[in-house]
């Protein structure tokens, strides 16, 4: 299964009688009904931790070029009606800034430790507090409750995943609770973000900008106020999308298929 | 007003340092550049009238190590490409068309080891990255062990193995067009030029040809000659480039930290003491 493709539901399950295992590409299963699927007597697996550096290396991607301004710049460059590249155009250190990282999984420590050595000051959320040696090794702090990280940080990376509790996780209030010197950076799952709350916060500039590579549909419709923002990047769900990441993921999903068609415990099956 | 003058803090290479502006301004002591590079100045030029100069060496690294990064970073994922996609009103494409390559575990060789290679070390080794580097000495062998760092000699050996090849040279005339259509050739076809210094550390036109036929990947840009390019240059065509208006200093924080570290500079020329960053012509 790629990219949430077929849709898998109850008319699906009932013309597939022999169906024995789903292998879903990527580490999140939000679009998974496991209810449904373990009620077929089906097991679902998916590819968790080879997804984890690249992503790690988007978010960090994603707030570099936020921050200073690449795609804009860029722009800039090649247009056909620039002269000249004004002396008073700035963007926003990332070196010494403060990153707070909502979700300190296995793919928000890593951004943790790219982090570390822009010598960024790290804040992170997280349903409970990691190991002290974890902590130390890249220099994070905790933040019990989520309104200290949002009012502290630079940047502000969601990394957590997609789960009726982290549904809207930032909305209206947590915007409000942001600097308006912020940014926002999402490589989770659309539906982590309200996406109205977010184009209201950056309209009315309650925050700074947003770097997105997960959205709510994907892909936006064309009219989408998002997509006309300067101050917005939106990536299409790229996260994992290197060549060897998707060659590996196809070998594990493969792997994992062979196992449960044979009747063997299935390598990264989700329970 | 001419004899008012004692010192210049020069923003973006204005005014113009030369005979005529130095014989109008009889009693000036100092010039003070906003950033590092000295390549615009006529070093002998200004020491005859007997004029101290200062550079801003430390206010620039760690933001223009952060240039280096995102330039690379946004290279190989492909940023500029896919955000256009993402925006545009037509969503056409195939998954396949828009696989970047994974940095975590590539080559990276930095061509110049200065504070800002180092700073560019630093951060390279927590995205796991391999890192080759060429510089006119070899550093120290803890500072080698703290990055992961292996020097080559030749800057051959680090141009074959690079996945990535970074450039962070200041312009000398040893350093013009060091990165020319021999360097080039001696680059993996996968790999990108990634160039943080100074445009006539690379010989353009090689690099068009490079670019056009496949001998390297591609290239990311923050510095080119002229800047900005003429209009019609090719490499503004190619889909293969990024190219940046010289951002590589251009932050809040570094903008601060250079007008900081000039007045440091005139306030000690004038008060006759030891200036903190002074530049002398070699």
């Amino acid at each position: 299964m790629w990219y949430h493709k077929p849709v898998i539901n109850e008319e699906l399950l009932q013309s597939l009688p022999n169906l024995k295992v789903v292998a879903s590409s990527g580490v999140g299963i939000d679009h998974l009904d496991l209810k449904l699927l373990s009620s077929y007597g089906v097991k679902v697996s998916n590819t968790p931790f080879v997804v984890s550096t690249d992503t790690a290396d988007l978010g960090m991607t994603l707030m570099l070029a936020s921050s200073r301004r690449l795609v804009e710049g860029h722009e800039m460059a090649v247009s056909p009606d620039t002269e000249y590249f004004p002396a008073d155009w700035l963007g926003a250190e990332v070196s010494g800034a403060t990153l707070g990282i909502v979700g300190m999984g296995t793919i928000g420590y890593k951004v943790a430790e790219r982090a570390k050595a822009f010598e960024m000051k790290i804040l992170y959320h997280n349903r409970s507090q990691r190991k002290k040696e974890e902590e130390s090794a890249v220099g994070a702090v905790y933040c019990k409750k989520i309104d200290d990280l949002l009012q502290q940080s630079d940047f502000v990376l969601l990394a957590v995943n997609l789960t009726p509790q982290t549904q809207k996780l930032i909305g209206k209030r947590e915007l409000e609770l942001m600097k308006p010197t912020a940014t926002l950076i999402n490589i989770s799952r659309g539906l982590v973000v309200d996406q109205d709350a977010l184009v209201e916060a950056l309209q009315n500039e309650v925050i700074k900008a947003a770097a997105l590579d997960v959205t709510y549909p994907e892909p936006l419709p064309r009219d989408h106020p998002l997509l006309k923002m300067k101050n917005v990047i939106i990536t299409p769900h790229i996260g994992s999308a290197t060549k060897k990441t998707r060659w590996i993921m196809m070998e594990e999903m493969t792997e994992s298929i062979e196992a449960g068609l044979a009747g063997r415990p299935i390598p990264r099956e989700v329970l | 007003v001419g004899k008012k003058v004692q010192a210049i803090y020069l923003w973006w290479h204005k005014p113009v340092v030369n005979k005529d502006l130095l014989q109008n301004l009889p009693n000036l002591k100092v010039i003070a550049n906003s950033g590092v590079g000295m390549d615009h100045l006529d070093l002998k030029l200004i020491a005859s009238f007997g004029v101290k100069m200062a550079n801003a060496p430390r206010a620039v690294s760690s933001s223009t190590a952060d240039t280096g990064m995102a330039l690379l970073l946004a290279s190989t994922r492909r940023l500029v490409e896919v955000h256009n996609i993402s925006i545009s009103p037509s969503m056409e494409y195939c998954e396949a068309d828009i696989l970047g390559v994974k940095v975590t575990g590539a080559t990276l060789g930095i061509i110049g080891m200065g504070s800002i290679g180092y700073k560019i070390a630093l951060r390279a080794k927590a995205f796991e990255m391999n890192i080759l580097y060429h510089n006119r000495t070899q550093r120290k062998a803890e500072e080698e062990q703290t990055v992961g760092a292996t020097y080559c000699k030749k800057i051959d050996s680090l141009l074959q193995q690079a996945d990535f090849v970074m450039v962070v040279v200041s312009l000398t005339p040893q350093t013009h067009k060091l990165i020319g259509k021999r360097e080039l050739e001696l680059m993996k076809p996968t790999a990108t030029l990634i160039n943080i210094s100074r445009g006539a550390v690379v010989d353009q036109e090689a690099l068009v040809a490079a670019l056009q036929t496949g001998g390297i990947e591609a290239a990311a840009l923050d510095v080119t000659y002229p800047e900005p390019l003429p209009r019609d240059h090719p490499l503004l065509k190619l889909k293969n480039v990024i190219i940046t208006p010289h951002l590589g200093a251009k932050t809040d924080k570094a903008s601060y930290r250079i007008t900081e570290e000039a007045v440091e500079n005139i306030l000690a020329a004038l008060s006759g003491l030891p200036l903190p960053s002074e530049v002398f012509p070699s």
